[in-house]
């Protein structure tokens, strides 16, 4: 056990349990937004985990989650998109704190990393992880039903 | 399709291509000379389905 693997510990209990938490309650304004974030959550969780282990190669988890979490995302917006335009979420505050605390996670691995393909490799996962995450959040605020008025 | 179409096609393919040949490169851990060829083969597949989506978006 060391300070990456006890953060990541941390960052995933916390995190991925209150989206769990988020996901399996309240409405349904709240549980897609909950999901949204579970990747936004667990991605910077495997990349602590990655650098704990010394494992570069076990970026790619961190790198299939950050592509396919918010595509996953954009198929609930898709799917429910009435349902959410009578009843958008507004979730400014919890995206941003998302974005923020994986931008903190790859910015310090990039420090510790240095220069290099890995340094490289995490700022492309890091870069379609809050790029993913903000636009699959704008698309289940109204994203979908804006884009179909024209 | 005339000179001017053409050219324009061949600079946006080349221009995916290069961009996902990049890509691949960044993403594998041994960089040597068949991951070369193997990059820019998927490289170019994924340039011409890029440029099919884009058409398809475009065109709505």
């Amino acid at each position: 056990m060391n300070g990456w693997i006890l953060t990541a510990t941390v960052g995933l209990g916390a995190g991925v349990g209150a989206t769990v938490w988020g996901v399996a309650t309240g409405p349904l304004r709240r549980r897609v937004v909950a999901q949204n974030m579970s990747s936004a959550v667990a991605c910077p969780g495997l990349l602590l985990l990655s650098q704990g282990f010394g494992r570069p190669a076990y970026l790619d988890l961190a790198l299939l989650l950050a592509l396919l979490g918010p595509a996953g995302t954009l198929v609930f917006a898709r799917l429910l998109a009435d349902d959410l335009a009578a009843d958008p979420p507004h979730a400014r505050a919890v995206t941003l704190a998302a974005a923020g605390y994986g931008a903190v996670v790859v910015l310090v691995l990039c420090a510790v990393t240095g220069p290099g393909r890995t340094m490289a490799k995490l700022l492309v996962i890091g870069a379609l992880l809050i790029g993913g995450n903000l636009v699959a959040s704008r698309a289940l605020s109204g994203g979908f039903a804006a884009s179909r008025r024209g | 399709m005339n000179a001017r179409t053409t050219g324009r096609v061949v600079l946006e393919v080349l221009g995916w291509w290069a961009g996902l040949t990049l890509l691949w490169q960044v993403l594998i851990s041994t960089a040597d000379t068949l991951e070369w060829v193997v990059g820019a083969s998927a490289a170019l597949v994924g340039a011409l389905a890029a440029r099919a989506a884009r058409r398809a978006v475009g065109a709505r």
